[in-house]
């Protein structure tokens, strides 16, 4: 099949097949679980579940903060709780090496956009 | 020059034309004797592992599933 | 014998057409295309040894290639890649099963093309974009700085958040303008938003044929608005992405 099927393209051909080529079969997500790596397979799987959880409620908070809704002391303690939540976070992506990246979270905004 | 954009411009055709004929389209499942098909799903319906086509070259003979 | 199924055609009427234009068209690993039909629903096959499924790149090109050429003459259902069944008469008796939810997809499907569009951004620039106009907007509310961390802490993500959310704003009207386009040639369609921090949709839509320089009209004016945006329109598609439905 020959056929060029671009009926319209303004940008960098390399740059987006690239792209194109991460929203549809993706290597880099797979994750193996296989019996060398088994803990740290584990590890990002749970990592990353927390990790989309934490980001979840992190951005209800700001929500709920941007609508003027929250006393003083209540925005006091939202922001400790939130900031030592994402500081455990960091430690733990630390200490077993795993980066934004691996846990795949660089999703833009998330919430209800898929 | 001239030869690069075109080679280029085929990648993009080919990527979206294997993301449809491999993942969209209709399934079949049931009584099959075998579906490439049936495996790739497996790997979807883990959601964080996604086959892409030169790992399929594996599930070539002897690792196929074989449904009654 | 095994037949790898390629797709499921309406031959409403048309039953001459098939083997014409099947005569010289191999299948993969060499296999001959063939049709098996019940009523006016027919699957294009070929004969295929268990252990010949290559799952390469190669013959998933070719097998997407012969679709290709199918879909020139008919109103049709694509296949997806690696669909064995084990005989003819499974495959009559499968037809027979599922006619009307085949019947209705093909009705679906008739005389209309998938198009494809993505569009890309650099999300930095516009994130830098879009901070600009907010700075400059009196009504921005600023928390004011504080002695407390925590304090300063919620600051930093709320004016990150409203970055965000300005994004997400800005998304979404380029997204309702596409969706009054597509709305006005009566299309289906289906948005995946913000997939990536480079890709801002993946969409896919149902047109009718004579509506694709309609389309490459409409894009090239989104692109003269949106300059800073790259759009790729892809197409004319046998309609993948609009059959999804699972056949027992």
């Amino acid at each position: 099949m020959n056929e060029n099927k671009i009926l319209f393209n303004s940008g960098s051909l390399e740059e987006f097949s690239e792209e194109i080529g991460k929203l549809t079969n993706n290597d880099e997500s797979k994750l193996k679980l296989g019996p060398d790596n088994a803990d740290s397979g584990l590890a990002k799987l749970v990592l990353t579940l927390v990790e989309l959880i934490r980001k979840l409620v992190e951005k209800q908070a700001m929500r709920r903060v941007d609508g003027g809704s929250l006393t003083d002391e209540e925005i006091e303690r939202l922001g400790e709780t939130l900031m030592n939540l994402e500081l455990k976070m960091e430690e733990l992506k630390e200490h077993f090496h795993l980066t934004d990246r691996d846990l795949n979270i660089n999703l833009g905004p998330l919430g209800d956009l898929m | 020059m001239h030869d690069n954009v075109i080679d280029q411009s085929k990648d993009i055709t080919i990527l979206e034309l294997l993301d449809r004929v491999l993942n969209k389209g209709v399934i079949l499942t049931g009584d099959l004797v075998i579906s490439v098909a049936d495996i790739d799903l497996v790997y979807v319906g883990v959601k964080l592992m996604l086959s892409s086509v030169e790992t399929m070259e594996q599930i070539k003979a002897g690792r196929a599933i074989i449904k009654e | 014998m095994e037949m790898m199924i390629y797709s499921i055609l309406s031959t409403k009427g048309n039953p001459k057409n098939l083997v014409d234009l099947l005569i010289d068209i191999k299948g993969i690993s060499e296999g001959v295309l063939s049709f098996v039909s019940f009523k006016d629903i027919t699957a294009v096959v070929s004969a295929i040894k268990k252990n010949d499924i290559n799952a390469d790149r190669a013959n998933a090109i070719i097998y997407a290639g012969i679709i290709e050429i199918l879909t020139q003459r008919f109103t049709l259902l694509p296949v997806r890649y690696g669909s064995v069944m084990e005989s003819t008469s499974a495959i009559i008796k499968m037809l027979e099963r599922n006619y009307n939810e085949i019947q209705n997809n093909l009705q679906k499907v008739e005389d209309k093309w998938e198009f494809g569009l993505r569009i890309f951004c650099d999300s930095e620039k516009l994130k830098t974009e879009l901070r600009a106009k907010s700075e400059a907007d009196p009504q921005s509310q600023t928390i004011e700085s504080t002695d407390s961390v925590y304090r300063d802490w919620v600051n930093r993500k709320l004016k990150e958040h409203r970055l965000e959310e300005s994004l997400l704003t800005y998304i979404e009207s380029i997204i309702a303008e596409i969706k009054v386009f597509l709305d006005s040639l009566n299309a289906v369609n289906k948005f995946k938003k913000m997939l990536t921090a480079t890709t801002l949709l993946d969409a896919v839509f149902l047109l009718d044929k004579d509506q694709k320089d309609t389309s490459v009209y409409f894009i090239e004016d989104l692109q003269t608005k949106y300059p800073a945006l790259t759009f790729v329109l892809t197409g004319p598609w046998p309609p993948y992405n609009f059959v999804e439905i699972t056949i027992k």
